[in-house]
């Protein structure tokens, strides 16, 4: 046995040095020879590397790090991280999730890389204190497809409307507008399942069409707790499905305009009462049923940016509605043997927001929303409305510090809220293409 | 209103598919896609009638901040040729516009997918630890190679190179239009040759880093830079440690580009005596540039004037 263990050491060991000090084998030789032949302008490249060993024996200072990266390190994914600090100086008391004054709101982990010819894969972790680590979004997407087809596979931001595409910490806002929070959930509406999109220009302007089928809408059901008597998904009618259709126009070299709608649907487990309590015979959990829930929005785009003065003046103008369609009377099951009573929303809600910024000097921004949501069943007797103003820095592409003011005006008499907020948000990593 | 979305959705996508039909190119010249005007420009001498070329951003833009507008996709998807200038000049908007193309020749390892830089020696390539305590540093190196003649000739090559390769019948018409493309530039290299003599060794200061290459090329001193760091807003004390740098080494010229604000070139000017000089880094960047050998031709004369 410890002669058979010696082999192996030794056999390490030889491996390790010969990885070290073997020359270049005629194996890799006529790799590389094939590499150069594949490549461009042949004569080129060999000039660029005799440049190069010309450089390298006399002007250029030996590296600080023990010598170039190894292959095994140029396959590593991209990683990139954002830190997404929120401080909150509401006067009232903290208004954030969880009731702190300062809070890490999430650390975004992202790695991505192609996995082969054929796809990419893409990963974004979610950490925070108040929900651990949570998967944002993991999706492969597929690049070689016909038609002009891409397609995602895995965990997405759902194509609905226009902000709930772009991550948290990506906003230009500190938070979501409240039609997204209301509808789409706090961090916006995710979905796990399939992603289809196909770009077209019948009209001359660019149009795109996105299609997804997920399990459900929203990251996690609204009210997990819930017990159905079936699963929301148990029939493919009851998956989540949507759609969204892009236009765009350049209406000069410097403003553009984007002009999209909107539609989803799903069943979702909303709450009865049996014997108007929330607990039915035989159901451990918090009694629910299936109802059909669908969303349908548009939503508007203006931007305007100088292509010369583009560092330091841009303006932006962007609009959202939405409107949620509530199945009112979903059947409810006679099986439990007692008089049942649905609890869910039945009314049809709309919501929408106006926002607006413009740059100031090559670093700061100014910025402001209006949001409103109309009445919904809760018994409230009128709508919520919210106005706020934002002040950018951005001291690098990298950094951004915001400073934001709301006056948040719940319905039904509740009280008007001042909110104070300050948000640091900073990403270290590769440079990550510009959200548009 | 959900079934009226869904009759409208369908009908675009009925409408989509005979009208992408008829988009399809009845010409068979090869369409070409850079990403900057000086590739474009050069693009168009190697390509001649042979092909269609098209740019994305514009001279008088900075390089680094294009939108990647959905209309530009539209232009990439149909592109049998992609030139850009690589080494991450275009990281922050080039990946988004590649993948919504959809288009797998302009795809890393398509046929139609040509990084310029790859034939180019490379300044600036970063050894040791890189991190963005140094700025919006570029890793691969510096990326505005074009402002030296000798990577125009490069690029040339690299152009006559791939559509031979994409489009083997043109190729001796490639060969003929890049031999006539480097006997222009040898011609004006000598016409300005005098004007080097006069801008060799002087000092100047530049906004950022991207004179280097012409630096090179014209053999002009950079003493200094306007950004204490690439991409990085100057600050007041870096300002005046630059001020007391132009006084002690007599820089006459601050050279920077039209996308810039010049108001703190013009503090600095006016405080060391040097003059603001605004020269386009690109074809374009000036309505007077309207070629790449006139872009060379353009900086230098500016320059020598001012030196």
């Amino acid at each position: 046995m410890k002669s058979a263990a010696a082999t192996i050491a030794l056999l390490c060991v030889a491996v390790t040095v010969d990885a070290q000090v073997r020359p270049v084998s005629p194996r890799d030789s006529a790799a590389r020879a094939d590499s150069i032949a594949r490549a461009d302008s042949i004569a080129l490249v060999r000039e660029l590397e005799a440049l190069q060993r010309t450089e390298e024996d006399t002007t250029v200072p030996p590296p600080m790090t023990p010598g170039p990266p190894t292959v095994s390190s140029r396959l590593l994914p991209d990683i990139s991280a954002i830190g997404d600090v929120v401080g909150d100086f509401s006067p009232s008391g903290s208004t954030i999730e969880g009731g702190r004054r300062f809070e890490i709101r999430e650390v975004e982990l992202a790695l991505g890389a192609a996995v082969d010819p054929f796809f990419r894969a893409d990963f974004i972790l979610g950490i925070s204190d108040l929900e651990g680590i949570a998967v944002e979004e993991a999706y492969v997407t597929a690049l070689a497809l016909p038609w002009q087809l891409l397609a995602k596979v895995g965990r997405f931001h759902m194509p609905i409307g226009k902000q709930n595409t772009t991550h948290r910490p990506e906003l230009q806002t500190v938070e979501y507008p409240h039609v997204i929070q209301r509808f789409l959930g706090p961090e916006g509406g995710k979905g796990t399942g399939l992603w289809f999109s196909r770009i077209f220009a019948p009209f001359g302007f660019y149009q795109e069409l996105q299609a997804t089928v997920v399990d459900h809408l929203g990251e996690a059901e609204e009210g997990e707790e819930l017990e159905a008597t079936e699963p929301s998904n148990k029939r493919i009618g009851g998956l989540g499905y949507s759609a969204r259709l892009r236009n765009y126009w350049d209406l000069s070299e410097s403003a553009n305009l984007e002009v999209s709608a909107s539609g989803a649907t799903s069943r979702r487990t909303q709450p009865i009462l049996c014997a108007g309590a929330p607990a039915c015979p035989g159901v451990e959990g918090i009694p629910g049923i299936n109802a059909r829930q669908s969303l349908i929005g548009a939503d508007v785009t203006f931007r305007w940016r100088p292509l010369q003065r583009g560092l330091y003046k841009s303006f932006i103008l962007q609009g959202e509605y939405m409107r949620q369609l509530n199945e009112s009377d979903p059947p409810v099951p006679a099986e439990f043997g007692v008089a049942t009573e649905f609890v869910g929303p039945r009314r049809n809600v709309s919501g929408a927001y106006v926002f607006t910024r413009y740059q100031l000097t090559r670093r700061t921004h100014l910025g402001g929303r209006f949001d409103w949501i109309g009445e919904d069943d809760s018994g409230d007797a009128g709508s919520l409305r919210a106005a706020s103003a934002y002040l950018q820095f951005f001291p690098s592409e990298f950094s951004k510090l915001v400073a934001s003011y709301e006056r948040l005006m719940p319905g039904g008499g509740g009280d008007r809220v001042n909110r104070i907020l300050l948000q640091m948000t900073f990403a270290v990593g590769p440079h990550r293409p510009h959200p548009f | 209103m959900l079934r009226a979305l869904a009759i409208a959705l369908a009908i675009s996508v009925a409408a989509a598919v005979p009208a992408d039909a008829q988009a399809s190119r009845t010409s068979k010249k090869l369409f070409v896609v850079t990403t900057t005007t000086d590739l474009h420009d050069i693009a168009h001498a190697v390509g001649g009638n042979r092909i269609d070329a098209i740019h994305i951003s514009e001279g008088y833009q900075d390089p680094h901040f294009v939108e990647a507008k959905p209309s530009f996709i539209l232009r990439l998807r149909k592109a049998d040729v992609f030139a850009y200038v690589g080494l991450d000049l275009e990281v922050g908007w080039m990946s988004l516009l590649v993948d919504g193309a959809r288009n797998s020749k302009i795809r890393p390892g398509g046929s139609g997918n040509l990084d310029v830089s790859r034939v180019i020696p490379v300044l600036d390539q970063a050894r040791g630890k890189v991190d963005r305590s140094q700025g919006d540093v570029h890793p691969l190196g510096n990326p505005h190679y074009w402002l030296d003649a000798g990577n125009g000739r490069r690029i040339a090559r690299l152009f006559r190179d791939r559509f031979s390769r994409l489009d083997p019948g043109g190729a001796a018409v490639y060969a003929e239009n890049t031999r006539q493309f480097e006997a222009r530039l040898s011609a004006a290299e000598r016409a300005w040759a005098p004007l080097l003599a006069r801008i060799k060794g002087k000092p100047v200061v530049a906004w950022h880093t991207s004179w280097k290459y012409l630096a090179q090329y014209t053999g002009m001193n950079i003493i200094g830079f306007m950004e204490p760091k690439p991409g990085v807003p100057p600050s007041p004390a870096h300002l005046t440690g630059l001020i007391g740098t132009i006084r002690r080494t007599g820089a006459k010229v601050i050279v920077m580009e039209p996308f810039y604000d010049r108001k703190m070139a013009d503090f600095v000017a006016a405080r060391s005596g040097a003059k603001v000089l605004i020269l386009p880094p690109s074809v374009g960047g000036v309505r007077a540039v309207r070629d790449y050998i006139g872009l060379l031709r353009y900086d230098i004369e500016q320059l020598a004037n001012a030196l």
